[in-house]
């Protein structure tokens, strides 16, 4: 109950963002959902069901591209490129995920990592479809610089809600417990009579769904993808890092932890023009060591200093 | 004979490969780190041979060993001083922790050498080794050698003296080996070291062949794992046959075939290993259970 009001007191006061923040401030925080739903798909597939699709950026990029082409090729609606970019990446992971999942630990990461390589090389070399290495650019929206952020502000953050909804969903329904119990124990788990395959996979979908949904809005947003950019480590490293910070298989911590990271990034690293990869490195490599085990233990240490 | 003079030379790129994948292949083994820095290793040993190079004017070759000495001073301290501290902890936390560190040294790279593309030209890098139409480097030839013979020495090193020995036990099972007096802290950050060492010399010798930018590293990265994967983790000879056996597939897809899927290949024989061998071609065991 309380944390039902709670939910509904925070959603109002985001929902009414707009009116009392300026355009810098709407921006950061609309970067700040994209990433907790990128981080939230990891959620599912590493902190559900156990495997830590590291690579998972790809469906991000590729999102991305299917709403361009679509938008730019054929001249169709965003609407479309976004349910065409969101709604094929499920189907990417449903024709994968029985080969890859079949690896566990680093060899999985690994192999997501080369999905994302070799799918980045293949865009990059569809040069008269994609436009290759020199990129796309999108056609603008069609509403003035205001309209447009709090346009982004509103899509971002219904697709941040969504997110949440899922997981939340997927944790306690049927197929989340069945991932929890491939997590916990693979083997017990198919010798329990659980369908291993065919659940890890539609987890995976799930998290492609997610990563593939904000991937397009953010093609959009940005009006100007190239495969170096939309297919970037980085930024699948920067989601894994959110998730880890939020704590594995919790359904708001994604969320709290993308708040947390984006802000402190913000404050530092943009005043550091030609030193900002080596920042965020720099910030990730803190965050790992002086956050082994998420935000979580490091509250309770400071509540039991300040009793 | 183009065909040949390919595959020949896929074979001659293949001792490269070997030899920075056996780096990776020993920090992985011992201290359970997928070091996804390791290309950006490379690529300030290749920075290293280049300075001497062109402001020194001293042979590329001769500079292998400074630059196999500067990184495993690196590598010793980073893992003595920084990873030990996060031992036994999750398979996310060590890639993360590696990711964050490559970020850091391409940013390093970038600000004291620029993006700028880089490369070594020596007075002898025109002239080649001919016979019946097919034309070898001699660059080419020297770095298959020298990278050969690195890879020879880190196996001797590994089961002929004390400290491969330690590595090794400590390897199998880190508290018996402490028990015998082993400390594994010092063994990891020594193996660490040997690591970024073959990294170090790898990228010395890439210098001589391929021009570089502080962002090349990661399809490095990508293809020591590979390696690694194909050959079978911990197996010195399989390195060997893998790197060949992925530097002749390169050179076929990307020479004859398709230009631009140079990095392409590499995955596709990933999942193609992964997937029907999974130990890869001479790998004792399926290591993707032992520890996460």
């Amino acid at each position: 109950m309380l944390i039902g009001l709670l939910l509904v007191l925070v959603v109002s006061i985001l929902a009414a963002g707009p009116m009392f923040l300026g355009a810098y401030w709407l921006r950061i925080l609309s970067t700040v959902f994209m990433y907790a739903v990128l981080a939230q798909g990891i959620n599912i597939i590493a902190g559900y069901t156990g495997y830590p699709a590291f690579g998972n950026v790809v469906f991000f990029g590729l999102s991305g591209y299917f709403t361009a082409v679509l938008m730019v090729k054929l001249k169709l609606p965003f609407v479309v490129g976004l349910c065409v970019g969101a709604g094929l990446c499920p189907l990417l992971a449903l024709a994968l995920g029985p080969v890859l999942l079949r690896l566990k630990g680093h060899y999985f990461a690994i192999a997501t990592l080369g999905l994302n390589e070799a799918v980045k090389e293949l865009v990059s070399n569809a040069t008269s479809v994609t436009g290759g290495g020199a990129g796309i650019s999108l056609p603008l929206p069609p509403w003035g610089p205001a309209d447009n952020a709090m346009f982004f502000y509103y899509l971002l953050l219904s697709a941040m809600l969504v997110s949440v909804w899922v997981t939340w969903e997927f944790s306690r329904r049927r197929i989340g417990l069945t991932c929890c119990a491939i997590r916990d124990n693979e083997t017990k788990a198919e010798s329990m009579g659980l369908y291993s395959t065919r659940c890890k996979t539609a987890a995976w979908a799930i998290s492609a769904f997610l990563t593939g949904l904000v991937g397009s809005i953010n093609a959009y947003w940005t009006t100007y993808i190239d495969p170096p950019g939309v297919f970037d480590m980085a930024i699948a490293v920067k989601s894994f890092v959110i998730f880890l910070l939020g704590g594995p298989a919790t359904v708001f911590g994604p969320v709290i932890a993308a708040l947390f990271l984006e802000l402190l990034t913000t404050l530092t690293w943009s005043k550091l023009l030609n030193w900002h990869i080596g920042a965020l490195g720099l910030i990730i490599m803190l965050v790992v060591l002086l956050f082994p085990a998420g935000l979580r233990p490091a509250w309770r240490r400071i509540q039991l200093a300040l009793r | 004979m183009l065909i040949l003079e390919v595959v020949l030379t896929g074979v001659l790129l293949g001792g490269l490969y070997a030899c920075m994948a056996v780096g990776f292949s020993v920090i992985w083994g011992v201290t359970n780190l997928i070091n996804l820095a390791h290309g950006s290793m490379m690529i300030i040993g290749a920075y290293i041979t280049w300075l001497l190079a062109t402001r020194a004017g001293i042979d590329p070759f001769l500079t292998v060993p400074v630059s196999a000495a500067a990184l495993f001073v690196f590598g010793y301290s980073l893992q003595r001083w920084l990873f030990n501290r996060v031992l036994g902890t999750t398979l996310f936390m060590t890639l993360i922790l590696t990711f964050g560190l490559d970020m850091v040294l391409i940013n390093i790279n970038l600000a004291l050498f620029t993006a700028d593309v880089r490369s070594i030209t020596v007075a002898y890098s025109s002239s080649a080794f001919e016979f019946g139409g097919i034309r070898l480097p001699y660059t080419r030839l020297a770095v298959f050698g020298i990278a050969l013979l690195l890879t020879l020495m880190l196996h001797l090193f590994m089961n002929h003296t004390r400290m491969g020995y330690a590595i090794r036990a400590t390897a199998q099972n880190a508290r018996a080996a402490s028990v015998l007096g082993i400390e594994p802290r010092r063994v990891y950050a020594f193996a660490f070291g040997i690591g970024a060492a073959m990294a170090g010399a790898a990228g010395a010798l890439m210098a001589v062949l391929y021009s570089f930018s502080p962002v090349t590293g990661d399809s490095l990265t990508m293809k020591a794992f590979v390696v690694v994967v194909l050959g079978g983790l911990g197996s010195m000879h399989g390195a060997i046959v893998a790197g060949i056996l992925l530097g002749v597939t390169e050179n076929i897809v990307s020479g004859l075939l398709a230009p631009g899927y140079r990095d392409a290949v590499s995955f596709f024989l990933l999942l193609l290993v992964l997937l029907l061998r999974p130990r890869g071609l001479f790998g004792n065991r399926y290591l993707a259970d032992a520890r996460i």
